[in-house]
């Protein structure tokens, strides 16, 4: 208990990038692995513990619950990638667009960015996700635009730094124009110093994709996601709480490890 | 007082564009009564009815001179008025965040001191890595281990709650506990971590250290140089979270069929019941803006050094 005590899961790097190998593995191959299907039901197993046949038992439909978790990130991954993708795009470009501009642009852009920053995320994801459907590319979208605000702001300010560096005057004295300084001094290195911050945001957009699905509005069912799995499960946790510990580790494995490799403290 | 006619303004706004904006939605109370059986024509007499083919401005006029009398309006869908609906359910997420806060908060601040004074420590580092852990894993998650292991493997607190939404306050309590430490657990983790830097942060000052070599002893030197020194950062976040325990319990009233506000705003979403949706979004916004108006001034009674600049 002690050693376990002792050490720190979130600093040794080995571990961190074990799990994200493992989970990189897991999500590209999942289809190729000669898995049994992953809605396939069998009436005559429902609810079953660990066997051979199913590694990790069944659920209350008789589905393989082995199966389903191995193909249960890809749903959020890939809604995460996309958004991440479309936020890191517009917030990147809005952000060093308004440092670089100054004056009343940057005044205008500012507000704007407050005034996202202010929105309540989760209830309007709800209500595009109910009232438009749970399609994957509407809340791709969706996620993307409101998870742009903070990205833009971090830029802003990154870009502001970078502006009193003495090679943007360069560029700006050799007569650069701003879209050409943008593309060819600023965007090249705020990206560096932005990592840290789209790093985190995937793992927000991750969570909160899981989180839709766990209230129902998010992957439809019977795709295998995390958050649905453990939201259809939990009625079924004292006849066998592998269905949602499962899943919870590896939603918690994923997200501690992105998490664990950004954060240098 | 700037600061308040302000967020007045912006909640005016924020209300016209809330308004205008779920009105855009597809569909309205009637659809969301009748469903997939409404035919057109019962559609059109439910709309005539509640005086839905109005236009949106003169729908918003009606709705905003309503709001200012103190009437929240009608939900359609429910047969009932949104006042009644939504007050005993604030009660019950209030009572929520209340036990939630009592018991997060003063824990946090303690804790966050000693692992602020005390870093080297071993179970310092340990709780570190739990406060990251519970920082980073969403609440449902939180919530389904906590339900796994303190109601299932350990029953000390029933599980899902089965209780009307104007249960009494007897038996709400039993049921407030698991969302209640669910949302303890993660402010908890966001205050600890800011009184721990903050305490951190007010140690390298020179006047902390000028009381060490004038001889302070330890418990003089925490109550008086560190803990007030510490605290402003600390009470914004406080504040900034305890809105959040009113408006952003979703998921954790959700995951324990909490009958609060969350529970209710997840339902009408689900129902299409705009007439109630819209009134929750306000009460959102509202708790944001007085809270974040509270937090500065808060800020400023406990940081001597902001009071000069007081408009």
């Amino acid at each position: 208990m002690k050693t376990l005590l002792r050490f720190n899961f979130l600093k040794n790097r080995a571990l961190i990038f074990s799990v994200l190998g493992f989970h990189a593995f897991v999500a590209l191959l999942a289809p190729y692995l000669r898995l049994s299907s992953t809605d396939s039901q069998d009436s005559a197993a429902l609810l079953q513990g660990p066997s051979l046949n199913h590694w990790l038992g069944t659920d209350s439909l008789g589905r393989d619950v082995f199966s389903r978790l191995l193909h249960g990130g890809r749903p959020s991954l890939v809604i995460a990638f996309a958004a991440t993708a479309i936020s890191c795009l517009i917030g990147i470009v809005i952000g060093s667009l308004a440092a670089l501009a100054g004056g009343w642009i940057d005044e205008a852009l500012s507000r704007v960015i407050d005034f996202m920053l202010a929105l309540p995320t989760l209830i309007l994801l709800l209500l595009i996700s109910s009232f438009f459907g749970q399609d994957p590319l509407i809340l791709s979208v969706a996620l993307g635009l409101m998870y742009a605000s903070p990205i833009a702001r971090v830029a802003r300010s990154a870009t502001q730094t970078l502006l009193a560096r003495d090679f943007i005057r360069v560029a700006r004295l050799q007569g650069g124009s701003r879209i050409s300084i943008l593309f060819g001094e600023v965007l090249p290195n705020v990206w560096r110093v932005m990592f840290t911050e789209v790093a985190m945001q995937f793992t927000w957009i991750l969570l909160a994709f899981s989180s839709l699905s766990f209230l129902g509005l998010g992957a439809s069912p019977p795709t295998p996601e995390w958050g649905l799995m453990i939201a259809e499960s939990r009625s079924y946790m004292t006849l066998n709480p592998l269905l949602v510990i499962a899943p919870i580790m590896m939603l918690a494995s994923l997200v501690l490890a992105i998490q664990a490799l950004v954060d240098h403290e | 007082m700037r600061r308040v006619v302000f967020s007045l303004a912006t909640f005016i706004a924020l209300a016209v564009v809330s308004f205008v904006g779920v009105d855009a939605l597809p569909g309205d109370g009637c659809t969301a009564l009748l469903g997939r059986f409404g035919t057109n024509a019962k559609i059109d007499a439910c709309r005539q009815e509640n005086n839905l083919n109005d236009s949106v401005v003169v729908r918003l006029k009606d709705w905003s001179g309503d709001l200012v009398r103190g009437d929240l309006g009608y939900s359609i869908k429910r047969d009932e008025q949104v006042s009644e609906i939504i007050i005993p359910r604030l009660r019950n997420t209030a009572v929520m965040a209340a036990v939630a806060a009592l018991i997060a908060f003063p824990s946090a601040i303690v804790v966050g001191l000693l692992l602020g004074r005390y870093p080297r420590k071993r179970i310092s580092k340990a709780v570190n890595q739990f406060s990251v852990i519970a920082m980073t894993l969403p609440e449902f998650v939180i919530a389904t281990v906590l339900w796994l292991v303190l109601s299932i493997w350990i029953p000390i607190f029933p599980g899902v709650s089965v209780m009307p939404s104007n249960a009494s306050l007897l038996q709400l309590l039993p049921n407030v506990w698991l969302p209640a430490l669910t949302l303890a657990v993660v402010i908890f983790a966001h205050s600890m971590r800011t009184m721990r830097a903050s305490v951190t942060n007010v140690q390298n000052m020179p006047f902390v250290e000028s009381a060490r070599l004038r001889g302070t002893n330890e418990r003089k030197m925490i109550s008086r140089h560190i803990v007030p020194a510490a605290l402003p950062p600390v009470v914004n976040v406080v504040a900034l979270d305890g809105a959040w325990l009113l408006t952003g319990t979703f998921v954790t009233e959700a995951a324990f069929n909490f009958q609060g506000l969350g529970r209710l705003a997840i339902d009408a979403i689900s129902d299409r019941d705009t007439a109630l949706i819209l009134p929750i979004i306000l009460f959102g916004l509202a708790v944001y803006l007085v809270s974040s108006i509270l937090a500065d001034s808060l800020v400023r009674v406990f940081d001597p050094r902001l009071r000069s600049n007081n408009r």
